[in-house]
This record gives C-alpha cells, sequence and structure tokens, in this order.
C-alpha cells in the first residue's frame, strides 16, 4: 500500500458531513467505506480491513471512546478522531485510549489532508525510516542518539532525548501528556502535568529558535505535543501544517 | 470562655440585688413592688422548669438558719436589755427587740421573722414586763408594743419576699435576654437555611434542654425528610403526617399540647409574616408533661426569631434569583440582538454566494467561482468566532464555568495564542518578552490561551495595521503579571471598567468590532482565577492590557537528571 492508494473507512452520523468528506478523500484519489454507526463502522472495520479509520466522536449509538477500545482490541488500524469543541474529554480520553490523532471541527480540508497522510506514512514507514526524522533544520537519529540543528549537534540530557524521540516516533501526530508521562516517567506520574512542562520546556529552549514561537514543537494545550513533520508531498500551501494545527479552535 | 463571662455577670448582678435589698432595708418602697396582679410566684416557679440544666443561684440563707436565728437573735436582744433594765423604759427595750425582729424579716423571708418575733415577746414578757419572770403582761402599752413588733415582722418580711422575687425576675428576664441576644446574634450572621436550622437547633437544645430538629419544606410545600441513616432521634417516632399538618396548618401538635393531633412529640410551626417557614420537632424529656404558658412564650419568641431569620434568608435568596433572572433576560435580549445583526450579516453573504454557486455554475468564470468559494470560507469562519464567544459567554453567565487547573507553562500557552492568531497577526511584529525565571502556573491553560486570544485579537483590531504589538510578563514572589500593549487609540480613562462589561463597544458602529463580549469572557475567566484584568494607556498612545495570575507554590519536581543516573 502507498498512502496514495489507501482505503479509509469513514464513520460519521451527519449526512452532510459524510458527503462533503467523501468528494474531499475521493478527490485525492483514496478509497472510502461509509459508516454511519460505530456499530457499523466497527464492522466494517473487522471485514474490510481499512487504512485508517477516521471517526466522528458524536455518533447516535455509541460513544466514541468505546468505538475506539473496540477497534483497538481487533486491529492497529490508525484513528483520525473528529470532534465537536464541547467533546474535549471525549478526545483525549479517545487518544489515551489508543486513537492517534485528532481535529476539531470545523476543519479544512488541508488539514484533513495533511493528517491522513501523517498517518499513512508512520504506517509505511519501514524500521529505519522511524529512526531518523529530518523537518527543516532540525534532524533526529534516533539508532545513534545524535539530535542535529543545521549542523550543530545538540546535547540532550536522558529525559530530553526520550521525550523527543517519542515524539519523533509519531511525528507530525499528536501524543497526549499522558502517554508521554507514562513512557518516562512510568504509570505512577501519569498526572504529573508539571514533569513534562519542565523538560518540554528544556528541549523547547535547546531546539527553537524562539520557543515562543516554535517550529518543531507543538504544544496543544490541554491534549499533548506534536513534533511537526515535514511534507514530503508538494502542498498548495508550505506552511499549512502547521497553521493547520493551530488555527482549529479548542 | 463566655460562659464564664456570663457567670461573672450574674454573679455581679446578684451582689448588686443584694445592695438594693440593702438599701431597701433602710426604707424606700418601690412603687409596684405589691401589685398583687404580677404573677410572681408562678414566674419563679416556671423560671425553674425553663432551666432545669442550670441550678439556681442559691438564696441568700437556708430556713433553718432564719429560725435558729429565730432563737440567738431575741437572745441576745435580751443580753443586751438586761444590764439596762433599771435605766430604760419598757419601750425602749421593746425597741432592741424589734430591732433584732426587723434584721431578721430582712433576712429570712416571714416565717422565721414570726417566730423571732415570738421568741422575742416571750423573752420581752419573762424578763422585763411586769410581772417579771412570768410570761404573763399586765401592761397593755407593752401589749400594744409587741402587736407593732409582730405587725412589722410581717410588713418587713413580706417587703423583703417582694424585692427578692423581683430580683429573681429581674435576673430570669436578664438570662432570658441574654440567651435571645445570643441567639438573634448568631441568627443574623447566617445566611443559609441549613445554618439557621443548625443554630436554632443549637440554641433550644440550650435553653429548654429538649432535643429538637428543625424541619424545612422543599419548593412545593412539602417537608423535606434527611436520609434515614442520618435521621435525627427527635424524628424517630415522629408522625410525618402530623408535621406537615403542623406546616400547612401553622398550628402547634403534640400530645403535651392543647390540640387535636396525637403526636409524642411536640410540633411547633415557624410562622413568618407570609406563611409558614418550617416544623421545630421537640422531643420532651416527659411526654406527658405539658409546658407551661410561660415557658411556651418564651419558646415562641425564640420560634419567632427563626421564622424572620427563615424568612430573610428566603427573601435574599429570592432577590439573587431573580436579579440573575433579570441579567439572564437582559444578555438574552443583547444575544438575541448580536444574533440578529452579527450573525445575519455573514450569512446573507452566505447564502448569497453559495446559491450564485448552485444556480449560476456554468455562466461563471473561474475567477469568479474562487472569489465566491471564498467569501464563503471566510464569513463561515467569522461566523463560527462569533457562535463561540457567545457560547462561552452563556456558559460563563451559567455559572458553569468548571476550570482544568493544571501545571502549565506561560511560553506554551502564549505560544497557543500565537498559533492560533497567525492569520490576523500576519506582516505584524509581535514583541515577546518573557523572563526566563516564570515559574509554572497552576491555571486552565485553554482558557487563559482564550483570554490572551481575545487580547491579542483587540489589539490587532484596533491598532494601525503594521504597528507592533508587545507583550510581556513580570514575576512577583506571588504574582504573575503579563501585559499586552499596542499602539492603538488606548481606551479612554472613564471606560476602562466599562470596556470588561458585557456588550459593551467602545465605538459600536466601527467596522472591526465584534459583539463586546471578548474582554467580557477575558475577565470572568481571570476572575475565575482569582486574579485581575486591567487596562491602562501607556506613554505615546495605545492600550495596555495587563492580568495578573495568583501564583501557587509549584509542586516538587523529580531530582535532576545527572543525579538519578537515568539510564541513556
Amino acid at each position: 500500500m502507498t498512502p496514495v492508494e489507501a482505503t479509509l473507512l469513514l464513520i460519521e452520523d451527519d449526512p452532510q458531513t459524510r458527503r462533503f468528506l467523501r468528494m474531499t478523500l475521493l478527490a485525492q484519489s483514496w478509497q472510502v467505506i461509509e459508516a454511519e454507526s460505530g456499530k457499523l463502522g466497527l464492522d466494517h472495520a473487522k471485514t474490510q480491513n481499512p487504512d485508517l479509520v477516521i471517526l466522528d466522536l458524536g455518533l447516535p449509538d455509541m460513544d466514541g471512546v468505546s468505538v475506539v477500545r473496540a477497534l483497538r482490541q481487533v486491529s492497529e488500524v490508525p484513528v483520525l478522531i473528529l470532534s465537536a469543541r464541547s467533546q474535549e474529554k471525549d478526545k483525549i480520553q479517545s487518544l489515551d485510549a489508543g486513537a492517534d490523532d485528532y481535529l476539531t471541527k470545523p476543519f479544512g480540508t488541508g488539514e484533513l489532508e495533511a493528517r491522513i497522510r501523517a498517518l499513512l506514512r508512520r504506517t509505511a514507514r519501514s524500521g529505519a525510516g522511524r529512526d531518523l526524522f529530518q523537518n527543516g533544520a532540525l534532524r533526529v537519529d534516533c539508532l545513534s542518539r545524535k539530535v542535529h540543528l543545521a549542523e550543530r549537534e545538540i546535547h540532550l540530557t536522558p529525559i530530553e532525548f526520550r521525550l523527543l524521540s517519542i515524539l519523533v516516533r509519531q511525528a507530525g501526530l499528536v501524543v497526549t501528556q499522558k502517554q508521554l508521562l507514562r513512557e518516562v516517567w512510568g504509570a505512577a506520574h501519569a498526572e504529573d502535568s508539571h514533569y513534562l512542562r519542565v523538560y518540554m520546556g528544556q528541549l523547547r529552549h535547546k531546539l527553537e529558535a524562539d520557543p515562543a514561537r516554535p517550529r518543531y514543537l507543538l504544544t496543544e494545550l490541554g491534549v499533548g505535543y506534536r513534533l511537526a513533520a515535514s511534507e514530503p508531498i508538494a502542498d498548495d500551501h508550505p506552511n499549512s501544517r502547521r497553521s493547520g494545527n493551530l488555527t482549529q479552535p479548542v | 470562655m463566655p460562659d464564664n463571662v456570663v457567670r461573672n455577670i450574674r454573679h455581679l448582678y446578684t451582689i448588686f440585688t443584694r445592695d438594693a435589698v440593702d438599701c431597701l432595708r433602710v426604707g424606700s418602697p418601690i412603687a409596684g413592688i405589691h401589685d398583687p396582679s404580677h404573677p410572681i410566684n408562678s414566674t419563679t416557679h416556671n423560671w425553674q422548669v425553663i432551666t432545669t440544666s442550670e441550678s439556681l443561684p442559691d438564696p441568700p440563707f437556708p430556713k433553718y438558719l432564719g429560725y435558729l436565728g429565730g432563737v440567738v437573735v431575741p437572745t441576745l436582744c435580751t443580753l443586751i436589755n438586761w444590764p439596762l433594765r433599771n435605766h430604760v423604759g419598757p419601750t425602749s427595750i421593746l425597741l432592741v427587740y424589734l430591732l433584732g425582729v426587723f434584721l431578721v424579716a430582712t433576712r429570712f423571708g416571714r416565717g422565721p421573722s414570726v417566730f423571732t418575733c415570738l421568741m422575742s415577746a416571750m423573752a420581752f414578757a419573762y424578763f422585763f414586763a411586769p410581772p417579771l419572770f412570768s410570761l404573763a403582761i399586765a401592761d397593755t402599752e407593752n401589749l400594744a408594743g409587741l402587736a407593732v413588733m409582730l405587725l412589722v415582722a410581717l410588713v418587713t418580711s413580706k417587703l423583703m419576699d417582694s424585692v427578692r422575687s423581683q430580683a429573681a425576675i429581674a435576673t430570669h428576664r436578664e438570662r432570658r435576654a441574654t440567651v435571645l441576644y445570643g441567639l438573634s446574634c448568631e441568627l443574623a450572621q447566617a445566611r443559609q437555611e441549613e445554618e439557621i436550622a443548625e443554630i436554632a437547633v443549637r440554641h433550644i437544645q440550650a435553653a429548654f434542654g429538649s432535643p429538637n430538629t428543625l424541619l424545612l419544606p422543599d419548593d412545593q410545600g412539602q417537608l423535606i425528610r434527611p436520609p434515614a441513616d442520618s435521621s435525627p432521634k427527635t424524628l424517630v417516632d415522629m408522625d410525618w403526617e402530623s408535621a406537615q399538618w403542623t406546616f400547612d396548618q401553622g398550628a402547634a401538635a403534640g400530645k403535651a399540647l392543647d390540640t387535636q393531633v396525637e403526636s409524642d412529640t411536640m410540633l411547633f410551626p415557624l410562622l413568618g409574616a407570609a406563611g409558614t417557614t418550617g416544623v421545630l420537632v421537640m422531643g420532651h424529656p416527659d411526654p406527658q408533661r405539658r409546658l407551661v404558658s410561660e415557658q411556651r412564650n418564651f419558646l415562641e419568641t425564640f420560634l419567632n426569631l427563626i421564622a424572620q431569620s427563615l424568612e430573610r434568608v428566603k427573601l435574599a435568596e429570592q432577590a439573587r434569583r431573580s436579579s440573575i433572572r433579570v441579567e439572564t433576560e437582559a444578555l438574552r435580549n443583547a444575544l438575541l440582538s448580536a444574533i440578529s445583526h452579527d450573525l445575519k450579516t455573514p450569512l446573507t453573504t452566505i447564502v448569497g454566494a453559495s446559491g450564485t454557486l448552485a444556480e449560476k455554475d456554468a455562466s461563471l468564470e473561474p475567477e469568479d467561482r474562487r472569489v465566491l468559494s471564498r467569501a464563503i470560507q471566510e464569513e463561515a469562519q467569522r461566523m463560527f468566532d462569533l457562535i463561540n464567544k457567545i457560547l462561552d459567554m452563556a456558559r460563563l453567565v451559567a455559572g458553569s464555568l468548571h476550570l482544568d487547573r493544571e501545571w502549565s507553562a506561560l511560553e506554551e500557552i502564549v505560544a497557543g495564542a500565537m498559533g492560533r492568531l497567525e492569520q490576523s497577526l500576519k506582516n505584524r511584529p509581535v514583541n515577546i518578552q518573557l523572563p526566563d525565571t516564570v515559574p509554572l502556573i497552576h491555571v486552565d491553560a485553554v482558557l487563559i490561551q482564550q483570554v490572551l486570544i481575545n487580547l491579542l485579537d483587540n489589539a490587532a483590531k484596533y491598532s494601525p495595521a503594521a504597528s507592533p504589538i508587545d507583550i510581556s510578563a513580570s514575576v512577583t514572589p506571588d504574582a504573575l503579571q503579563l501585559s499586552i500593549a499596542d499602539h492603538g487609540p488606548g481606551v479612554p480613562p472613564e471606560a476602562a471598567d466599562q470596556v470588561f462589561e458585557k456588550f459593551f463597544r467602545l465605538h459600536p458602529e466601527s467596522t472591526p468590532g465584534g459583539v463586546g463580549l471578548g474582554l467580557a469572557i477575558s475577565r470572568a475567566i481571570i476572575e475565575a482565577h482569582g486574579g485581575l484584568i486591567g487596562v491602562q494607556n501607556r506613554l505615546g498612545g495605545g492600550a495596555i492590557f495587563s492580568l495578573t495570575i495568583p501564583l501557587d507554590e509549584a509542586p516538587p519536581l523529580p531530582a535532576p537528571e545527572e543525579q538519578t543516573g537515568y539510564p541513556a
């Protein structure tokens, strides 16, 4: 499979939204399977083997968190969540339950396509590809544990490197703060968000020219962090990845 | 502590009344002291009933001492008189006895004084009145003297009894006044029905020695039943129907009272000006005993005070609710007008442009199509922002603002706000000065970001296109201050408070404005965090919006890595 030929499962109950999404996705020559309920969506996910699931959180028959949990029991398929502004809690719970990224409604089609591509890319990447990250001046090699910023080697503490490597693994995708805390400090510290603030701050000051306007280490307030990934596919707006992340309402 | 004080005051009072008695002993009768209509005896008796929990102050001297005095005093008088018997006449001798009788009468009441009088008479008759050493009295004048002595004994003792009763009544009234004062002081400070109930129960228990419970009605006029497991003892044998009857009828009930309703406990309605405000359930140490009227009156006073307090709290609550209603109503009207005006404008564009696209697609140039769809996108975004603001405001007014506090980095919040405003801050220099020493803040980061977005958005809207915006922060030991300064026209000093009010706009007709909610939302968010927000004008023109957020003590951080030896 390449990102271009992927099959996407769209679980969304509103027919108008479904129609607009189908049009957008088909225009990128992705295959689209539609489901208007959580139950139907889960059936399709089991039988049709999609490459990615787009899941609306506000389904009439099941809440999004349950759908994500049920999905995760049968497959590792990437899940992109569509949430309304009033579903903050569900959104974070779904991400912690195993969803891979989210978009807050209303969103532009550019953002949607970029997220889908980032997710598909992660699945497609081979082991070696996963360990190497490059965006602009920032280069991270997880194998040799080296970080370079425009040819200059940056020295990170073990924890800083650990955080960065988790973000590299999920480049372009949001990683919830609970996931980061669990992986770096262990489950006992899953609520100690201040650990994360301090070390992410240190990391930002080492990697960003202007930490108050970061290029790479992006904060999703209340959710987690995202490492901005470069877009290999030519895009109309070179900056759309970043603006896409940040102009959507919280 | 206050108990001691009260006891001391009471003690002082006792001393004082004794002094008054001493004054009276010199003989200045007080008007009304013999008022037969005053139920002196019953009052004294009731007082004892009411204060079963506390013992009475002892009478000045025990009764038997009086009778002992009745023996000792005449003996002393006889001893004094004996050497004088040959120098003075029987009248003078009688006067000495009279003095003795008078002294006993002032101290010990009627019985001992009459007894002293008789003893004195016998001593006088035996030792001094001819025939000597016999109880017989020959002289009529001496007989008259003895009669006067008896009369003096009776009158004086009666007088002193009255004085003592009056003093007792005064003490008793003063005690009641103290109790009522204590109750009313506490009630005056109560702000909630539950508080009043607690105070009332405690004071009634203290004053009447009976366990009791206050039942309050719900909005439908049904008495609220406490949960079974926490039900007070008083309510165990209480009949709820009777309690509800008492509440509905506004009449007391209970076996111990003269009412038709049979109930083991006593039920008293709390009667306020606008109806019954609750029911007092009172257990009685002796269920068969009826409340004496005096005690009942005292209880009524209690109940009146409590009922009034309940009514006051209820009215205050009603006033608060109705002021919220008025505010909500005003907000709804303002929202409606905002929606009708500010939402209709973009909607008109959307409907028009999309209609053209849908119906005249074939005849449109590609350029026109792009212009129309771009207009739809922009106007839809504007509507979305507006709806978000209106929803935010509705949420804040509804009082459902819930803070999801977390340790947050100011840098991340500022970065978040900057990112969200990338479009509107395009081509505009923004200077961000955050000291490296800014500590973590314990806030709802998303809401604080919303405040920054509102302030930055305003700065961008109301200042010249390419003029810079400055964001700066400073830290004091207990607060973080963040300022956002622009080079716009500033805010007139007289409007510095008003700009934070809902729907207030400095220039209502100007084009870039919104609905006038952004600053009101910002203030609500900052105040919910215990902080302050304000605006000043900067030297050389422009507005500086500053917000202050109190700093909490930061939580402990993991030990520095070098020491933990974390595996690399």
